[in-house]
């Protein structure tokens, strides 16, 4: 078990880019910290420099408050799990297993003992003298997990270990990583792009951005608190709603102007933001969760929206919406939007020149919705979240 | 293709089928199949040579060392070689890069006559020393070769595990690095194995009149003395070819795997 303190660390390559710019994390011993983001934006390099497979540029990375940078990986008590697991497909699992522990000269009797041990818990037992090339994807999963785990380290780190699962098999190992975590009580560190990952498996989530940390904190705040308008995108699924609308006085209250359509702010949202008044009569951002959307509501503002398509999930559906409104076209956006959708830069063209924008609202299975069908679309305007459209941030 | 491996076969069908002949059936009809096999052609082949300085025993005995030992040194020498200059690029590795490729370049040849001098100054002429201290040098370009390529393909992740889990970079090269090395292993000691065994020039200039030639300069003087008995000759070649087809046989699917590249696993 142990202590991790990242203080401003960062990383340059020697051809100049920058991957990892003033980094500070500070992660309480037995805690499960995710790393999340988009690809490309540093976390895996942050990982790789705890884990010392990664020289540090900038800062100190202190274990139990040593200083490590220059710590050799062996010597750092750390065990990884790698995203192709990494498994030496020369040696039987019981041999991959007991790998680490012959490197720390542990002798045969402890070595088996303690191998067994691990296999037990990950369900391994009767794989042990296989090669890892006739086991299943998940079985090579578990197999990298127990590698790390019988050393007892007292830190896991984890790159991407599900990646190269099928849907069903993710979700179960899933849980089982959260249940062998919170049983060892070792400080991990998980790196995921998949934010439902983070939001399942994290005590605290470390949302990361073209190298730079942009928000830390439990899953649900940083769901229902983004702090910037990149988090906000990023996190949820489906993502949040965004449209640029105008800040402006009504009645004596504030209202969010959208091409000829309202949303009047109840006085409670702009009593809990005051930055709101700084920017009356200026363009922001508003965002609101699919869950915050309704159709056919009985009270409260509305949108005149057209419905486009319906998802039914099951315990849910998912209406998707036509509302004249522009887009909100910013950086963050982007590239939030380009990671669940390759395409989603286009469809943002199409919608700002057609200045009208596709909104997700989550409702009852037993709502119906037709598509072609013209409809008042409710706004929860507590739940409205609003940002700078020129720095990203949260108007608060 | 039947044509093509009647082609391939045909050879080989001389070669049996002359083996195992009688002398006199030699020049009746010589492709035709022997219709009283003579096997005993061989083990006349092998007793009327044995005894003598350069005999068929002693060549066998004398390539097996010659080939089982410059093998060894070339992939314990490639390997270590090629994995410092894959994973730890810089100007001097790279530098020692390119001198191994020129080696390839260069033919052997052209320094034979200097190697010759200072071999003979040094009393590694007509010694197996010497023969596997000529056959590594002149074969490390090729095996540096072939091994920083298979090695620059090999994913890293194998080392970092290693190194996480406490391998020193010795132990990791060992037990991690060098048995994820076997295909192109395989690939190394099939070819340059074949190389060594199969070399008459070399062997002649360096190991003539010691007593200690290999087989295909055996085979050669052979041939000199028994010129009218081919059945013997051919049956000498066939046992020549023995031990490499066996390690070939062994060894085929570690090399096609070479060539082909990839880990499993």
């Amino acid at each position: 078990m142990a202590a991790i303190e990242l203080d401003g660390v960062g990383k340059v390559y020697r051809d100049g880019t920058r991957a990892v710019s003033d980094l500070n994390l500070s992660i309480s011993d037995g805690e499960f910290v995710v790393l999340v983001g988009p690809s490309g934006c540093g976390k895996t390099t942050a990982l790789r420099m705890v884990a010392g497979l990664e020289e540090i540029s900038e800062g100190t990375v202190r274990i139990d408050g040593t200083v490590v940078n220059r710590i050799d990986p062996g010597k750092r008590d750390i065990a990884m799990v790698f995203q192709n697991y990494a498994l030496y497909p020369h040696m039987s699992i019981f041999e991959n297993i007991a790998f680490p522990l012959r490197s720390q000269r542990i002798s045969r009797v402890e070595r088996r003992q303690r191998v067994e041990r691990t296999a037990a818990i990950l369900g391994l037992t009767e794989l042990l003298k296989k090669k890892p090339s006739t086991l299943s994807g998940g079985q090579r999963q578990r197999v990298a997990m127990g590698r790390a785990i019988v050393r007892e380290p007292r830190l896991f780190l984890m790159d991407e270990p599900l990646s190269n699962l099928d849907a069903k098999l993710r979700v179960q190992m899933r849980s089982e990583i959260s249940r062998i975590q919170s049983e060892l009580g070792v400080t991990t560190i998980y790196v995921t792009h998949d934010q439902v990952e983070a939001m399942t498996m994290g005590t605290r989530i470390a949302v990361m951005r073209k190298g730079v940390l942009q928000q830390l904190g439990p899953p649900q705040e940083i769901y229902e608190s983004p702090q910037n308008l990149f988090v906000a995108a990023f996190i949820g699924s489906p993502g949040m709603n965004f449209v640029r609308a105008t800040l402006v006085p009504e009645g004596g209250e504030l209202a969010c102007l959208l091409k000829g359509q309202q949303i009047l702010l109840p006085r409670g949202v702009v009593d809990a933001r005051p930055g709101l008044i700084e920017h009356k009569g200026s363009d922001v951002a508003i965002g609101i969760r699919p869950e915050h959307l309704s159709v056919s509501p009985v009270e409260g503002p509305t949108l005149s929206a057209t419905v486009l398509r319906s998802e039914m999930l099951g315990a849910e559906r998912l209406v998707h919406l036509s509302v004249d409104a522009s887009p909100v076209m910013t950086d963050e956006m982007v590239e939030a939007a380009e990671d669940v959708d390759p395409t989603a830069l286009s469809t943002l063209r199409t919608e700002s020149i057609e200045q009208r924008v596709t909104l997700i609202a989550r409702v009852d299975p037993s709502v119906t919705a037709t598509v072609g069908e013209d409809v008042l679309l409710g706004v929860n305007a507590a739940r409205l979240h609003f940002f700078d459209l020129e720095t990203g941030a949260t108007i608060a | 293709m039947l044509v093509l491996a009647v082609v391939f076969c045909l050879p080989l069908f001389i070669l049996f089928s002359v083996a195992l002949k009688a002398p006199e059936d030699l020049f009746t009809d010589a492709l035709a199949f022997p219709t009283d096999p003579h096997f005993d052609n061989f083990s006349t082949a092998w007793e009327s040579n044995t005894g003598r300085a350069g005999g068929l025993r002693t060549a066998l005995v004398s390539s097996l060392i010659i080939t089982g030992c410059a093998v060894t040194a070339l992939i314990v020498i490639g390997s270590l070689c090629a994995y410092v200059i894959a994973r730890r690029p810089g100007k001097l590795t790279n530098t020692l890069y390119v001198l191994f490729v020129l080696g390839i370049i260069v033919p052997f040849q052209l320094g034979i006559l200097p190697l010759f001098v200072m071999f003979r100054k040094l009393g590694l002429i007509g010694t197996y020393l010497g023969m596997v201290v000529l056959w590594v040098g002149i074969l490390t370009p090729l095996t540096v070769f072939l091994y920083t390529g298979f090695v620059r393909a090999l994913p890293r992740d194998y080392e970092e595990a290693a190194r996480m889990d406490g391998a020193s970079t010795w132990r990791t090269f060992s037990r991690v690095v060098f048995p994820l090395l076997r295909p192109i292993t395989g690939t190394v000691a099939i070819l340059t194995g074949l190389f060594i065994w199969n070399d008459f020039f070399v062997s002649l200039i360096f190991l003539g009149g010691s007593g200690r030639e290999t087989l295909p300069v055996a085979v050669y003087s052979f041939v000199g003395e028994y010129l009218t008995q081919w059945n013997l000759v051919f049956a000498t070649v066939i046992i020549a070819l023995l031990p490499l087809l066996l390690f070939f046989l062994i060894a085929q699917k570690q090399m096609i795997r070479g060539f082909s590249g990839g880990i499993r696993g």
